[in-house]
């Protein structure tokens, strides 16, 4: 069990994310919906460690093993092969595994290009391709899927899907769009000016969501 | 006419003086350049990919120091190494190593300042990725440092530019002494003062044509990455 707890930064005054308390179950699929500037890239950058809250703090996180994939992943201007073989360390395989990693996501024709020529939807595939290259415990991605094309998505989708079965990783996303969290998600996290407001299993909160603030949230994709 | 075929036999001539000038002026340039490269770059480095106290008064000094007029570098270093100077003894003064310590005092900070500019910029965009793939700091360092190769080699050759066209500090503690300490910028103005335009003129041409290739350098390289 992964828990957040007393979670607090602020910012000029302003409360840019405060969390009593979120337990997350290991292996389970967890997607964090709000509007923009409710607190899901820096709730998900709290957790990756690359954000340090006011207080609080993270319980029960694999020390290791964690991948965290921001929304704009730099890559860098050695092939795209490269670029996933660095997050594999040193390992004997790496070559194997980055192009078996590329394959899963559709990337291994681009495998000799540059990664700075990529578009941001490429570049997203390759940055997951970087994390899902070696089991993980924890995979946090920020709007995963925001610069692909409706293949790009869905490649995305389907091989998130898969790692989560073949090693039982933890995956926290964000995402605008309630259909994904609804396909790929278990629970919603819905969140709203720092806060949460709403939890559950995917379908209750994105179809039947009980607070008012959610319910006016959804209202623009459920018409 | 004369004054053109005159300025084309000392070019194309033999002539022991302007030969000279040209490889002091290289000789100095060359090792002014690589010193200050070798410190201020890897400072750079330092400054731009890191978080400290002080950086906003430290990268204002910085700024002020890359734009030092070349005289008063001039001045610090004849203070320290004349006579009476805590280096005197080293007895430096009027030799070309004195005049590539002046050339460091003044290309170290540009170097400095362009290369911690350079990281400051592509830093952040790096961090938030390497951090998620659980990059050590010094792969991190290595990678944005790998990222901005080409302008750093730019960075090298402004810095070249600037010691090769400087005049002012290079006057002062090299002393333009025949045949020992005279460069091109330091003859080009003397010989303007006696009259011998030819010889001016022709170390001009030169100069102009190091900084073309110079320039011509930076462009291909650039032009490179950007293909």
């Amino acid at each position: 069990m992964i828990t957040l707890k007393n979670i607090l930064l602020k910012y000029a005054q302003r409360v840019i994310l405060d969390i009593p308390e979120l337990s997350l179950i290991e292996g389970r699929r967890y997607c964090l919906i709000g509007e923009n500037g409710s607190g899901k890239t820096t709730l998900l950058r709290i957790t990756a460690g690359t954000l340090k809250p006011d207080t609080g703090t993270i319980q029960g996180l694999p020390t290791e093993q964690v991948g965290y994939m921001p929304q704009a992943p730099y890559a860098f201007s050695f092939s795209v092969k490269k670029n996933v073989e660095i997050a594999l360390d040193d390992d004997p395989n790496c070559e194997a595994l980055a192009l078996a990693a590329l394959s899963k996501v559709g990337m291994i024709s681009f495998a000799q290009s540059r990664g700075n020529k990529l578009s941001g939807g490429e570049a997203q595939r390759m940055a997951l391709a970087r994390l899902i290259a070696k089991p993980r415990k924890l995979l946090l991605l920020d709007e995963p899927t925001s610069s692909t094309d409706i293949r790009g998505m869905d490649l995305i989708e389907s091989t998130l899907l898969d790692y989560n079965q073949a090693c039982g990783c933890t995956l926290i996303f964000s995402t605008h769009s309630p259909a994904q969290a609804l396909r790929l998600a278990e629970e919603v996290v819905f969140l709203d000016q720092g806060r949460i407001i709403e939890r559950g299993p995917a379908t209750q909160v994105l179809i039947d969501p009980q607070s008012e603030i959610a319910r006016k949230f959804l209202r623009h994709w459920q018409m | 006419m004369e004054t053109i075929r005159q300025i084309f036999d000392l070019l194309f001539g033999v002539n022991p003086e302007l030969r000279q000038i040209i490889w002091v002026t290289l000789r100095m340039s060359f090792f002014s350049t690589l010193i200050s490269s070798v410190i201020g770059i890897p400072l750079g480095v330092l400054i731009g990919s890191n978080q400290f106290k002080g950086k906003r008064l430290l990268n204002r000094i910085l700024s002020t120091l890359m734009g030092l007029p070349p005289v008063v570098a001039g001045l610090i270093v004849f203070l320290f190494l004349s006579r009476s100077g805590p280096l005197g003894t080293l007895k430096l003064l009027y030799s070309v190593t004195a005049m590539v310590i002046a050339q460091v005092v003044l290309i170290t900070p540009i170097m400095t300042g362009l290369t911690a500019n350079l990281i400051s910029i592509k830093a952040p965009l790096i961090r938030e990725t390497a951090a998620g793939i659980a990059l050590t700091p010094l792969k991190r360092m290595l990678f944005t440092i790998y990222e901005v190769r080409v302008q750093l080699i730019s960075t090298i050759l402004v810095g070249f530019g600037r010691a090769i066209a400087e005049v002012g500090a290079v006057q002062m503690v090299g002393g333009n002494v025949q045949f020992k300490t005279r460069v091109m910028t330091t003859a080009i103005m003397m010989q303007t003062n006696m009259g011998h335009f030819e010889f001016a003129i022709a170390l001009g041409i030169v100069l102009l044509l190091i900084a073309f290739l110079i320039n011509s350098l930076v462009n291909r390289i650039q032009d490179r990455q950007i293909t």
